[in-house]
């Protein structure tokens, strides 16, 4: 019996020698963190890798690498030619896009990276004003790492929702839902910085149109329920000066209702329940007063239904449905209906409307 | 007096021999076969394979917990016998090593890509040996700590809960699919394993048969609860349109956890799966066993074990790829269905006759 329980002992042994080829020494691999693709004139694809250093001895930080190459992929090998560690794609936290090549569609590109099991399906995906590889390539002053950088810009701001955080989940899921069409944030060089620029739409996986940064947060009230975020209303001048008020910590719930209404039209209601604290307001009405706030909810609400109003208009007329309601007007038909419906056709014809209703939960601890 | 399986012991045992290697691949197939809403085809499997289940606690009822073999014995001739074992024995005995080296390849797509997938089966084949030498009794006992070890992972679908949206599942009842009858088998097949507990039953304690059977059904109705939970995370998660496109649900869905210092914890939590699918590849190995003891009842228990690993072993380097070993689970598990149910019908017919032929055998 004896021997009998060593030679299991002896053969588990033997098979620790049996992974040497795939043998991973950490300070010999290049983990990828950030990678940019952009679309050249040969239609040929422009590929760079941005690898943190992480001998605490070397000076620079990260080391950059650039090749153009037929795929994705075969990038991987010619970067494999300059560099001294095995690249690995299993550390990938951002992917960067350059608007001609998101213009082309993406969609391609994102079936290789979900292809790779190693890559998680919480990659970032992100539009680059311009050219992705320049600005990556980039140093900008007190960011040593312009990759990670980006990265956590975007964290931040997805954080309060005033851009989408889109990962390769969300962009691969709503592009293969028949209902609703992917976002992703889209940031460009500011110079000295990496600005956010706003929020890009796309039709499927084409790149057609963007709302600027400071709508992002509307767009998001509209686009989901939230659970933070920030606004600054804008209610006009008063004697030449502006009038703000500033929204934060909002709460938001969003409706959509769909009506169907003869000859095949269908009416779309959006309704956003927005709760929120007012940190600042540089009015002069007093919204300590019951009947002013009041009166304030009312003008916020009408101008943030105003601008998502706007927003729904200039989607239509790019036909992007980034607000998903082609699934919910999915969700009142049955399978043949929607099946025979061509959603594309409709979509730019229905009529929307958005209802907003905000709720002043405190203003502060000053009157 | 051999030592008995407890009622939970069998209701974990039960669970954990179903649940295996086809999670990983089940809302796909749901979702690819049957299109909108494909997760309520769990629904009929879970009917059917308690309609199975009774047919098996017919047996026990009829049979007063004598073991299936000695029941045969007594009315069938063992020149029909012994090649009927044999095939069991067959049956059991690949489809068990098919789901070992399913286990592995897929263990490759995300870890030691080129190391020799035979180096991870012949690992996964000592652990099932040294398993099997213990007798049923100790195995239970493993079975139910792997059981625990496992179950906390249950608890990870909440972390898909934020991102959940109903809106996703549309209205439409199974709607998109194609080749439906051969989806139906695909995932009946995720239910498969608790037709090997009519070996267990003469294990069971007698004073506590009526628990013990009972919790055969809770073992499988403990499974249907998993699948389903799982599968409405998987729909309302990815919707059914990137369902279709992804081979792995389950495996992108343990790879979109992350915490800020660690990146592709699926590596570990895939680990974890080796407890269910080393189960579900032990107690078809066990039902192998006990079915050939039948012929050699001399040979010693491990040597025999050695000798049937020995030969399964040989029979998994057949297939290469994964595509390659899911035509062969896929082919096999036709057959472990219908054994599923032929078994206890067969059985139900033979002890039918022993009663009407007089009591005398009893």
């Amino acid at each position: 019996m004896f021997k009998l329980r060593l030679i299991p002992a002896i053969l588990l042994l033997l098979l620790l020698a049996g992974c040497k080829s795939d043998e991973r020494i950490l300070e010999k691999l290049g983990m990828v963190q950030t990678a940019s693709y952009d679309l050249m004139d040969d239609k040929r694809l422009k590929v760079t890798y941005c690898v943190p250093v992480t001998d605490p001895t070397s000076k620079v930080r990260r080391e950059l690498m650039t090749t153009v190459s037929d795929s994705l992929k075969s990038a991987r090998l010619q970067f494999s030619l300059q560099t001294d560690l095995k690249v690995v794609s299993g550390q990938v936290r951002e992917t960067l896009y350059g608007i001609k090549l998101a213009k082309e569609g993406l969609g391609d590109y994102i079936d290789t990276l979900l292809r790779d099991p190693s890559i998680a399906l919480g990659v970032r995906v992100t539009v680059v004003e311009g050219d992705a590889g320049d600005l990556l390539s980039k140093t900008f002053k007190s960011h040593n790492d312009t990759g990670r950088y980006i990265t956590h810009l975007l964290d931040k701001e997805s954080y309060g929702n005033s851009v989408p955080a889109t990962t390769l989940y969300e962009f691969s899921r709503d592009f293969n839902d028949d209902g609703i069409d992917p976002v992703a944030p889209i940031v460009k060089d500011g110079g000295d910085k990496v600005v956010i620029e706003g929020v890009a739409m796309f039709q499927e996986d084409r790149y057609v149109m963007r709302i600027p940064a400071e709508d992002g947060i509307i767009f998001a009230l509209f686009r989901d329920d939230l659970r933070q975020g920030e606004a600054a209303i804008n209610l006009g001048e008063k004697d030449g000066r502006p009038v703000v008020v500033m929204l934060s910590s909002l709460l938001n719930k969003r409706k959509i209702k769909v009506h169907q209404l003869a000859g095949g039209r269908f009416k779309v209601d959006i309704y956003a329940s927005i709760q929120g604290s007012v940190l600042e307001y540089t009015g002069e009405e007093k919204i300590n007063e019951s009947k002013a706030r009041h009166e304030l909810e009312q003008k916020i609400s009408e101008y943030i239904t105003a601008k998502a109003d706007k927003m729904v208009e200039q989607m239509q007329e790019h036909n992007v449905d980034s607000l998903g309601i082609g699934s919910y007007v999915r969700n009142g038909l049955n399978y043949k209906e929607w099946t025979s419906l061509n959603w594309k056709e409709v979509y730019p014809e229905i009529e929307v409307k958005c209802h907003t209703k905000v709720l002043i939960k405190d203003y502060g601890k000053y009157s | 007096m051999p030592e008995k399986l407890s009622p939970f012991h069998i209701a974990v045992l039960v669970y954990m021999t179903q649940s295996g290697i086809v999670i990983f691949t089940l809302p796909r197939s749901l979702a690819d076969y049957f299109g909108t809403n494909g997760w309520l085809v769990l629904i009929p499997c879970l009917l059917l394979s308690s309609f199975n289940i009774y047919l098996i606690t017919l047996v026990f009822q009829l049979g007063k917990g004598r073991s299936i073999f000695e029941i045969m014995e007594q009315s069938v001739t063992k020149v029909i016998l012994y090649p009927f074992y044999l095939g069991l024995t067959a049956v059991w005995l690949v489809f068990g090593c098919m789901i070992g080296k399913k286990y592995v390849l897929l263990f490759q797509m995300l870890a030691f890509p080129t190391t020799n997938p035979m180096l991870f089966k012949l690992a996964i084949d000592v652990l099932a040996f040294m398993m099997l030498i213990k007798g049923i009794y100790k195995m239970s006992n493993a079975v139910t700590l792997f059981f625990w070890m496992t179950i906390w992972m249950f608890g990870l679908l909440l972390w898909f809960f934020p991102s959940f949206r109903w809106a996703r599942f549309t209205p439409f009842i199974l709607h998109g699919g194609h080749d439906q009858v051969k989806g139906a088998m695909e995932v009946y097949a995720a239910y498969l394993g608790y037709e090997l507990s009519i070996l267990l039953l003469p294990y069971v304690n007698k004073n506590k048969s009526k628990k013990s059977m009972a919790a055969i059904y809770a073992g499988n109705a403990f499974l249907s609860f998993v699948y389903i939970c799982l599968s409405l995370i998987c729909f309302g998660f990815f919707g059914p349109g990137q369902l279709k496109k992804l081979l792995y649900p389950v495996l992108d869905l343990l790879a979109y956890i992350q915490l800020p210092f660690i990146e592709r914890l699926e590596n570990l939590l895939y680990g974890f799966f080796l407890f269910l699918v080393l189960v579900t590849v032990v107690m078809y190995w066990w039902a192998a066993q006990l079915s050939i003891q039948r012929i050699v009842p001399k040979v010693k228990t491990p040597v025999l074990l050695v000798i049937l690993l020995g030969i399964s072993y040989c029979i998994s380097f057949v297939p290469k790829t994964l595509d390659q070993v899911n035509v062969w689970i896929t082919n096999l598990g036709y057959v472990v269905t219908g054994i599923a149910f032929v078994l206890p019908l067969l059985l139900i017919m033979i002890l039918l006759i022993q009663r009407k032929g007089g009591a005398s055998h009893v």
